[in-house]
């Protein structure tokens, strides 16, 4: 088990979302956090868009991992977004993003903010899982595989 | 006629069978020079090669020109820019540094050899300067690349303790034959007048020249002649003048080297050959001019003087010498380590051979047996010690050829061509859609596909081995070879576990910083800038590659502009 599976509820995997920009994905998944767990989704919007201002959260390769503390939440929550069309994204490789892991904190997890984000960079750096997430045909498909993936 | 065709017949073979045989020395991971010295003790009276050399004289007046040959082409070499981050700590190295190894050696010679304090002197200041040519060859080959602060230091060292070396010799060995000043103030006098008159004459004389080259037009394989002629005749009238001629071309090669010009490519390119030509000529005469069976005579002594300068002298110069500049220990470790001796003190121990000194031959010898020690032992370690010590930076490909386009003074575009490196994130990517790591669009000229050019590849995606022909501004070149070099995946130079998982905006402020990763910062640091608070926290011109654990986390410096920080990396959890 990794520790990702328990924060990613099946509902929270959304499979060509269509956007425009790095902005409008924030507000999308603003709105979902606020449908699926009552955060108020402009909360949601300014941690991310703040912790966006440090440098992008890119990792490269079309993927990002936007985070950041919220007041309130009693464990961590993520999200899974694949876009229908790329967005720009300020990635360091330069390349524009279509999938994203939004990752929501309770403030005072700090130790576990950064394990989390570490485990899910890790995920992310592994070829075949990447791989098979991008030719994933549904989100209970993606659900699964973050259900099955390990560290090795 | 008879003896000349036999002469040239000679030089011909020796020097082809060296050329073939540096070809090995990257694959034995051993500096091509000693190859060229095993060559010349082959070659030589004790070997299969069984000729007779030993001709001094002959040795000194290619020791001079090769040395001459080798200066002008590291002045050449070496960037201003690299001064950034390491010009104080190796003039320091190369000036005091010198003087400090010469005599601490020096006691040690006196006591061990039991010869006179001059004696013993001259022998540390023979050994005193090190060799970069050695080094930098080892580590292109082995795939390394160093921190810039290790690699400019060693590098800018190694180019500048050479006219410091030579001086003190030069000196010593008057006073020992009699023919010089002997007073310390006279001493110290001479040290100064060789000093200035060589910088003085260098410096006009590298201004001149460059101009020259901006303002005259010749034929591509001419320039590099005017600059060879123009530094010699420096050189030689610097020694005539009674200045140090070493220094003097030295530095007219850094001004003339950073000069960027239309023809400084093609300078370079020959020099190269030149350079090459020069300690690959030296070293082949030196083996011949030594007879090995000799080296056994004073071979406890040889190991000796070894031993001491490797594992005390070196290192405590070194430690004492950078330790202000705060540099981390293992760095200093890395350089103590990597100060390589090499041609400079052979010819500098043919010195007091014309001298007529006597016990010269002693020096000769063991000089040479300590420089086969430097060579074998530190030369075949340099890759194993940059990993061991934790002074590599990750890298990108080297573009396989790179041609400037200039109009007027300025370069405007360069050509360059990349092989795609397996692994590489250039992988997939359309070529008529290249951009750079920060998002700039790139042309793609031409792509070689299994050594077929494909001229219109707008269609299909890059694979690995392919060549590519790009079109780029020249600052986007070094972004560029991030692209195409290869993304290792895991261990400790993999970029995820080098520079950690995010890059930050190093002009983003501390405080945010703080505030998303719930960290504490004291109220002056939560005024910075992330770059600041690094550079601040490591109290030294940061360099790619420094780190500094905040918190649980840690941040390493990831690009740099000019002298400011530019992107930083965040790592979730510390390194080591």
């Amino acid at each position: 088990m990794n520790q990702i599976a328990p924060i990613l509820p099946a509902a929270n995997v959304v499979v060509g979302l269509d956007s425009s920009s790095k902005k409008r994905v924030f507000e999308q998944a603003g709105l979902l956090f606020e449908n699926h767990h009552g955060i108020a989704r402009a909360v949601v919007y300014d941690a991310l868009f703040d912790r966006e201002k440090l440098g992008s959260t890119g990792l490269g390769q079309g993927i990002a991992i936007p985070h950041g503390r919220i007041k309130g939440i009693k464990d961590a929550l993520g999200a899974f977004i694949r876009l229908a069309a790329p967005v720009p994204f300020d990635a360091p490789d330069g390349q524009p993003v279509d999938t994203l892991f939004v990752l929501l904190v309770p403030a005072a997890a700090n130790e576990r903010h950064l394990q989390l984000l570490s485990e899910l960079a890790q995920m992310f750096s592994d070829k075949p899982f990447r791989d098979s997430l991008a030719a994933a045909p549904d989100a209970a498909t993606i659900h699964t595989l973050f259900q099955q993936w390990r560290a090795n | 006629m008879d003896q000349v065709n036999t002469l040239l017949l000679l030089s011909g073979v020796l020097l082809f069978l060296g050329v073939l045989a540096s070809t090995l020395s990257a694959r034995l991971g051993l500096p091509f020079l000693l190859i060229f010295l095993v060559v010349g003790m082959l070659a030589g009276e004790d070997g299969p090669g069984g000729i007779r050399f030993d001709d001094f004289g002959a040795s000194f007046f290619v020791g001079n020109l090769a040395l001459a040959i080798i200066l002008l082409d590291g002045g050449l070499r070496t960037r201003i820019s690299t001064f950034r981050v390491a010009l104080w700590p190796a003039t320091a190295l190369a000036t005091w540094g010198v003087i400090a190894t010469a005599a601490l050696l020096g006691a040690f010679c006196t006591w061990l050899l039991g010869v006179d304090w001059r004696y013993g002197l001259l022998m540390g200041s023979i050994v005193g300067s090190t060799d970069a040519a050695a080094v930098f060859n080892l580590l292109r080959h082995s795939g390394v690349r160093l921190n810039e602060r290790v690699g400019a230091t060693l590098e800018i060292e190694s180019g500048a303790n050479d006219p410091m070396a030579i001086l003190l010799v030069t000196v010593l060995v008057g006073i020992i034959a009699g023919t010089g000043v002997s007073t310390p103030e006279g001493v110290l006098l001479q040290l100064v007048t060789q000093f200035v008159i060589g910088a003085a004459l260098g410096i006009g004389a590298g201004r001149l020249l460059a101009e020259l080259l901006r303002r005259v037009r010749l034929a591509e394989g001419l320039y590099a002649l005017l600059i060879i002629s123009g530094g010699l005749t420096v050189f030689a009238a610097t020694n005539q003048l009674g200045g140090s001629g070493f220094l003097a071309i030295y530095l007219a090669g850094v001004i003339v080297g950073n000069q960027r010009t239309r023809a400084t490519s093609h300078v370079l390119k020959v020099m190269d050959g030149m350079a090459w030509l020069a300690q690959a000529g030296m070293f082949l005469l030196l083996g011949l001019l030594v007879t090995p069976s000799h080296l056994v005579n004073y071979f406890w002594e040889s190991l000796a003087v070894a031993l001491f300068l490797t594992f005390v002298a070196r290192p405590l110069v070194v430690a004492v010498t950078l330790k202000p500049f705060r540099f981390p220990n293992r760095e200093i470790a890395y350089i103590s380590w990597v100060g390589l001796r090499g041609a400079v003190p052979i010819v500098l121990a043919v010195f007091p051979v014309m001298a007529g000194i006597p016990e010269s031959r002693l020096l000769f010898d063991v000089t040479f047996a300590v420089v086969l020690f430097s060579l074998l032992v530190q030369g075949a370690t340099v890759p194993w010690a940059a990993r061991r010590l934790d002074v590599e930076v990750p890298h990108g490909a080297e573009p396989l050829e790179s041609k400037e386009v200039w109009i007027g003074r300025e370069t405007v575009l360069a050509l360059v061509a990349f092989r795609v490196e397996a692994q590489s994130l250039a992988i997939g990517m359309l070529p008529s859609s290249l951009t750079d790591l920060r998002g700039r669009p790139v042309r793609c000229a031409a792509l070689v596909r299994r050594g077929r050019p494909l001229l219109a590849p707008s269609a299909t995606a890059l694979k690995a081995d392919d060549i590519v022909w790009l079109l780029a501004s020249p600052e986007q070149v070094e972004n560029l070879t991030a692209l195409f070099g290869r993304q290792e995946q895991s261990g400790h130079l993999a970029v995820r576990n080098f520079f950690g998982e995010f890059v930050l905006d190093a002009d983003s402020s501390a405080a945010a910083l703080a505030a998303t990763y719930g960290m504490e910062l004291d109220a002056a640091e939560s005024e910075r800038s992330i770059g600041d608070l690094l550079a601040k926290r490591l109290g030294r011109r940061p360099v790619v590659g420094d780190r500094v654990g905040i918190g649980s986390m840690e941040l390493t410096v990831r690009a740099i502009s000019g002298n400011r920080v530019d992107s930083v990396g965040l790592k979730m959890s510390k390194s080591h």
